[in-house]
């Protein structure tokens, strides 16, 4: 390894964050190659466990973990189970071991609140804890932390995604992109350099379990089909053998009512038998018995292990079965089947695996690292810095999209397993003569009626002016983005007027809650939200001069004299203004640059695309681009077409 | 109702015809994907970035249309100039419409049965019958004639369709 010296001046590294149930880790790229990110202890795993103070101290991971014994209430472990969930979700009633607090609003029902150390927190706030350790610990090694990609499980849905993203933005990162973690698994496995195939990825954490599979085809990955259970993992395995150590422990007496402390001794015990029996025939553990002085002396060999965890390998292979199913594959097709998680280290899991797939799993990246890595490697992707011609990441819809009609029936505007970014307009009319409101209630979800979907945003257009049942035209827009998160729009569309409401979903922050709780995590509040906007407005700043001057290299003969003129005195102003300290001014500067590159942006996406399709029937391209206008403008035709047809 | 407005032909730089292979799409999908998708765009200037999203959603969205060879069979003739939606179109033949709902009902009454046998069966005989339907309507489409006459092929696509989705449906709420 090449010694890296302190710089401040350094340029920014992206880094790939993979934020756990169980335990989070950051990963950067050096030397070509993706590294887990360590601490001084060497440790690259931190758990995913905060720990708040009486006075305001905040620790995360191992030290959280150590004081999470004697403050269990204080101390938050396992927040990723609550990302994105409503104060009413039956999830979150489920997981009651924290002191939940009930909304006291229509706004605050869209986020599970608990009490920690007399504060109000959000599970997006707590998350965000967890990313700035992690950026911390990237920081420490790499000076200046860029770009981050975070990874997420590929049936998250919109409101988990959205708090993910939330997260990282209070946490103070640059957040590229969210990443489906069986993708990032497959990219740290370099199956992108295979071209083509058909994977599974079997992903057995400490609380949860997911099955994806993967199709690779001509650099272009896919999402085909996801499924899993969220409450099954590792944990269980050690509460299957530590329910057997208890009884030795307890001395006869019944289990059910031992002390914690006993069970806590008991799991403890389990998993050192469990890491014991990965190399091991058999284990010998000393247990202490209660009413004792001597302890007891027990022997578990793996097959008596195996045979206590039968019950819950077997739980997954409903759900690889189920996947596969969905995927349209049968398992004789798959070219490869990918292990990530702790869990998987497990003998018997990977010869389970190696039965339901019918062949051996890939499993000489550390499991516990493999996600993390691949997120290293998509964020040196996406900051420009690998060879980026390759490799194309095509995320699906994970679940349906739909609008509540009349009788509480879903219609379903964007169904599960677009291809994203995707976009639908859907129009609705008015059911009561003069009704002047629209109510509108967005979910997500496959079932039928909306009350057993997830609720994503309600909102009311207002405004219609009053007109018989059935006249008001009303034109929803649904747009989902790369990251797979949604925005909605609705517009009125008989009278001419238009009435346009931007909605993003109802569980996300707005910009200004964003604000004030970084106000409040920040000991110089104003001050330090000044400077934070400074870094802010610089680095996109830097980016767009970047941009400006790599483009101006390779397409500046599409430019002529005078646009070429203008973009240079934009781009000088702008690298002047980069050297200044005021964000207002750099600010004005990029969307100067920003207008002036516009039209030449346009021009240059059209040569992408001739590239791309070089040789094909170009002359249909050209049409076809001058065509594709975006949302937008279909939107103002289509509202053109319907006033048309009015006039007939 | 969605609203189509743009010929989703053009936007892949496609000729409107019927007669894609699911693989010709797809191909085309990947290669404008790999030129317009937002990943490429990532380090752009925002008003770029903008841009990448909604040519990409574009594509994306004529891509969906096309490779459901029902929607695609309504864009070639709607860029013939055909009207096309089911109110816009003619209905149904009685005996068709009759036809249909005894299968439905056989397969309402194999789901009660949990009768999956019952079920592949119906799903299998639905699904030749879409296929001898899309040969038709792709002799029709990309024939010289006139495209009226694949109004009613159309429609009764429309019925298998609805068909095929219940049996998914079933199968889905079965297998668990």
């Amino acid at each position: 390894m090449l010694l890296e010296i302190f710089d401040p001046k350094a340029a920014p590294k992206p880094i790939g964050i993979d934020l756990g149930t169980t335990n989070s880790l950051v990963a950067r790229m050096r030397d070509d190659r993706p590294v887990a990110i360590a601490d001084c202890d060497l440790e690259t795993l931190v758990p995913s466990a905060v720990h708040y103070g009486a006075h305001g101290e905040i620790l995360v991971g191992r030290d959280a973990m150590r004081v999470a014994a004697v403050d269990p209430r204080n101390t938050i472990v396992s927040v990723k189970r609550l990302m994105g969930r409503g104060a009413d979700d039956a999830e979150t009633r489920r997981l009651s071991t924290f002191e939940f607090v009930a909304p006291t609003s229509e706004a605050e029902k869209k986020s599970v609140r608990f009490k920690v150390q007399g504060k109000v927190m959000t599970p997006i706030e707590v998350s965000a804890d967890i990313l700035r350790k992690l950026k911390q610990l990237a920081t420490d090694e790499l000076a200046r932390v860029g770009g981050a990609v975070i990874t997420v499980p590929a049936y998250f849905d919109d409101a988990q995604r959205q708090a993910t993203k939330d997260a990282g933005k209070l946490a103070g990162l640059d957040v590229l992109r969210l990443l489906n973690e069986p993708t990032a698994a497959a990219l740290a496995y370099g199956l992108d350099k295979k071209k083509d195939g058909l994977f599974a990825v079997y992903d057995l954490g400490g609380g949860t379990f997911d099955v994806t599979v993967l199709r690779l085809e001509d650099g272009v990955f896919e999402v085909k089909s996801t499924g899993g259970d969220s409450q099954l993992g590792g944990d269980d395995m050690d509460r299957a053998l530590g329910e057997v150590l208890l009884a030795t422990i307890v001395g006869g007496a019944p289990i059910e009512g031992a002390a914690p402390e006993l069970v806590r001794v008991a799991l403890d015990a389990a998993r050192r038998a469990k890491h014991a029996l990965t190399d091991a025939e058999t284990v010998e553990l000393e247990l202490p018995v209660r009413g004792k002085s001597e302890g007891a002396v027990v022997t578990v060999t793996r097959a008596d292990f195996d045979a206590l965890i039968q019950p819950i390998v077997e739980r997954t292979g409903v759900a690889c079965r189920r996947a596969l199913r969905d995927a349209g594959v049968k398992p004789g097709e798959l070219d490869g089947v990918i292990l990530v998680g702790g869990s998987t280290r497990v003998p018997y899991v990977k010869r389970y695996v190696e039965e339901t797939f019918g062949k051996a799993p890939l499993d000489d990246i550390d499991p516990d690292q493999v996600v993390a890595l691949g997120a290293a490697i998509q964020a040196h992707v996406l900051a420009g810095e690998g060879d980026k011609a390759d490799v194309l990441l095509l995320d699906v819809l994970p679940l349906s999209l739909g609008i509540e009609t009349m009788g509480g029936v879903v219609e379903r505007i964007l169904p599960r397993n677009t291809t994203i970014p995707t976009g639908a307009r859907q129009v609705f009319t008015t059911y009561a003569d003069k009704q002047t409101g629209f109510d509108l209630h967005v979910v997500q979800g496959e079932r039928e009626l909306a009350v057993d979907n997830r609720s994503l945003a309600r909102f009311t257009l207002k405004g219609i002016p009053p007109m018989p049942a059935g006249m008001a035209r009303l034109e929803i827009t649904f747009k989902v983005d790369a990251d797979g998160l949604l925005e909605v729009a609705a517009k009125e569309i008989t009278t001419g007027i238009e009435q346009t409401v931007e909605v993003k979903p109802s569980y996300g922050l707005s910009d200004e809650e964003v604000e004030s709780m970084l106000l409040a995590a920040l000991d110089h509040g104003e001050e330090d939200l000044a400077a934070r906007r400074l870094i802010e407005e610089r680095v996109e700043g830097e980016r767009v001069l970047g941009a400006t001057q790599k483009a101006l290299e390779i397409d500046a003969d599409l430019l002529d004299a005078a646009e070429r003129g203008v973009i240079e005195t934009s781009v000088s102003e702008l690298a002047t203004a980069l050297r200044g300290t005021s964000a207002g001014v750099i600010h004005a500067k990029v969307e100067l640059l920003d207008d002036a590159t516009k039209a030449w942006a346009g021009r240059r996406m059209d040569r992408a695309v001739e590239k791309a399709i070089a040789g094909k029937t170009v002359g249909a391209i050209e049409e076809g681009v001058a065509d594709a206008r975006g949302v937008d403008a279909h939107v103002a035709e289509h509202a053109e077409r319907a006033a048309q047809r009015r006039g007939d | 109702m969605t609203g189509v407005s743009t010929n989703a032909f053009a936007t892949l730089g496609l000729e409107p015809k019927f007669g894609y292979a699911r693989e010709e799409l797809e191909r085309r999908h990947k290669e404008l994907s790999k030129a317009l998708h937002p990943d490429r765009y990532v380090s752009a200037p925002a008003a770029e970035r903008r841009m990448a999203l909604s040519r990409a959603i574009e594509v994306n969205e004529a891509f969906r249309r096309l490779k459901d060879p029902v929607k695609r069979a309504e864009e070639v003739l709607r860029v013939a100039g055909v009207a096309v939606g089911e109110t816009a179109e003619p209905k149904a033949a009685p005996d068709l419409l009759m036809e249909m709902m005894e299968s439905r009902e056989a397969l309402a009454d194999a789901a009660r049965k949990r009768d999956t046998a019952t079920i592949a069966k119906l799903g299998g005989e639905m699904t030749a019958r879409e296929e001898r339907l899309l040969g038709k309507l792709g002799g029709i489409l990309d024939g010289d004639g006139s495209k009226d006459a694949a109004l009613p092929i159309l429609g009764e696509l429309r019925y298998t369709r609805r068909f095929l989705d219940e049996v998914a449906a079933q199968e889905e709420a079965l297998l668990g």
